[in-house]
């Protein structure tokens, strides 16, 4: 099978800091935590907890009320970026010709899916007395809603599907999509990510396990720090990301803006443990994303890390990524974006990807933040980034996603040639 | 006695959840022709349900028509109404 090159020509997202995709990445560059202290209404029990939200965004506004109705927010979250993205891809939202886009794809990944609409539902009959759910509970909750969606707006006739692999769910579904497009089954795929991780019985549930990092009013903005010494946990974010994968050729004879190719795909499990991570599983991705794209460790110049400030987890990850890079290592800028961003699940890889994508285009190097003078000793051996840089020059980059139940994902990008 | 009543929920459903012009909605426009697919009207006669306190059977010829839909509810507000 002849393999194709994968541009990426579509960038979109629903962001906390409530901007499009550049301002974005300038927020991040500048080091800037969209992580607030949110505290609910919710009796008896309120959340309070430091967390990210798009509180700006409504679902009204860009997708109008009727088509927004037959949603719940992780669908608003997703099909909100994804429509982003296409508009910045240049394709119009109804093809001229329907049958060009019979073998268009669409591909998305998310954790909780509709979760929010059963939510709704258990407080209806539970604590407000109603006998019956809305009809249209089933729709608004299944998982795949993001995906159903896109392919019916954006008359899409191809592979139509959702991935749940946990925290990896978005980095499955772009690495999929990659898949699909390079083998020639697609010749454009929609993809990304979308999780409303608001949902109550989640936050609690996560909480309960006590990961979520501690934080007030004034506190909650650096709650967040992986790698650090005294990192104490992650901040749940909601959000959504898509990204426009295209035949190169197809993007080229059409004139479309390259943002940056994406060439390699790796995956592994670690076989091992439910929640407890391994360097030796992490690495085996990893190596299989360099031989996927057939880059050596040489030309990677930026690894955007899982790095969800787990006491556990932070410390596996980069030694896993020594164990990779070896002598490279310590030349390697590794940044957690999750620190700004928070950890948005299912819709991790896919905020993540972008950022990675963003950093190629530009040049330039997110931090992590609240890092600077704080490094945990565990965590060293590699390029750790402390405050953004510009000017940097980079072949090629990674994008970490190493979920619960041991499912590891790296997806690598490199920088489009000059137009 | 409900008409006005059950009209006015009709049209101030069709307006919020599909857009619908509310002079569009008269007794004979074919619901099918407003926008409301199978899925839709199901969530329409949920709200009626909620919103006036009648049950509707699932067992009810799905109605084709505004007036269809205002004739069911009043049906069944009437019928309510005797029983209380």
């Amino acid at each position: 099978m002849t393999r194709r090159r994968v541009a990426i020509t579509g960038l979109g997202i629903v962001s906390p800091y409530g901007d499009g995709v550049d301002a974005f990445f300038a927020h991040l560059l500048a080091g800037r935590s969209a992580v607030r202290y949110l505290q609910t209404d919710d009796k008896p029990r309120p959340l309070a907890m430091p967390f990210v939200s798009c509180s700006e965004f409504d679902p009204n506004v860009t997708l109008g009320k009727p088509l927004a109705g037959m949603m719940e927010r992780f669908a608003h979250l997703g099909v909100s970026a994804a429509f982003d993205a296409w508009q910045d891809a240049g394709l119009a939202r109804q093809a001229a010709d329907p049958a060009e886009r019979e073998q268009w794809a669409c591909i998305w990944g998310t954790a909780l899916g509709g979760i929010l609409a059963f939510e709704k539902g258990y407080r209806d009959m539970w604590q407000n007395g109603r006998e019956r759910l809305s009809p249209l509970s089933v729709v608004l909750g299944m998982n795949n809603a993001v995906n159903a969606h896109l392919s019916i707006q954006l008359g899409l006739g191809g592979v139509s599907m959702s991935h749940t692999v946990a925290c990896a769910s978005s980095t499955v579904a772009i690495g999929e999509a990659f898949r699909r497009v390079r083998d020639g089954e697609a010749p454009v795929a929609i993809t990304g990510g979308s999780d409303a991780t608001q949902a109550y019985g989640v936050a609690k549930a996560w909480e309960a396990m006590r990961l979520i990092a501690p934080g007030n009013s004034e506190t909650a903005f650096k709650a967040c720090r992986p790698f650090a010494a005294n990192r104490a946990g992650l901040v749940l974010g909601e959000g959504g990301a898509a990204m426009v994968l295209e035949d190169w050729d197809h993007a080229v004879a059409r004139g479309a803006r390259i943002h940056a190719e994406i060439v390699g795909y790796g995956t592994s499990c670690d076989r091992s443990h439910l929640v407890r991570p391994e360097a030796d599983g992490q690495a085996r991705a990893l190596r299989a994303v360099l031989a996927d794209a057939d880059l050596a460790p040489e030309d990677i110049g930026y690894v955007n890390a899982h790095g969800t400030a787990t006491v556990e987890g932070d410390p596996v990850e980069i030694a896993a990524l020594r164990q990779v890079f070896g002598g490279h290592a310590p030349g390697l800028a590794v940044s957690a974006t999750k620190s700004m961003h928070g950890h948005l699940l299912g819709a991790a890889g896919a905020i993540e990807a972008l950022a990675t994508v963003l950093a190629l285009r530009e040049g330039a190097i997110p931090p992590t933040a609240h890092l600077h003078g704080n490094l945990d000793p565990a965590c060293e051996g590699v390029d750790h980034v402390f405050e953004g840089r510009e000017g940097v020059p980079l072949k090629a980059a990674l994008s970490n996603s190493f979920a619960f139940g041991g499912s590891n994902a790296v997806l690598a990008f490199r920088a489009a040639p000059a137009p | 006695m409900y008409a006005m009543q059950s009209t006015e929920l009709i049209r101030q459903f069709l307006h919020e959840r599909l857009g619908v012009d509310p002079q569009q909605v008269v007794s004979d426009a074919r619901l099918a022709d407003l926008g409301v697919d199978s899925l839709m009207l199901a969530e329409l006669m949920f709200e009626a349900e909620d919103r006036l306190g009648i049950s509707i059977d699932s067992s009810v010829t799905a109605p084709r028509t505004v007036g269809d839909m205002v004739s069911l509810i009043e049906s069944l507000q009437a019928a309510k109404a005797a029983r209380s």
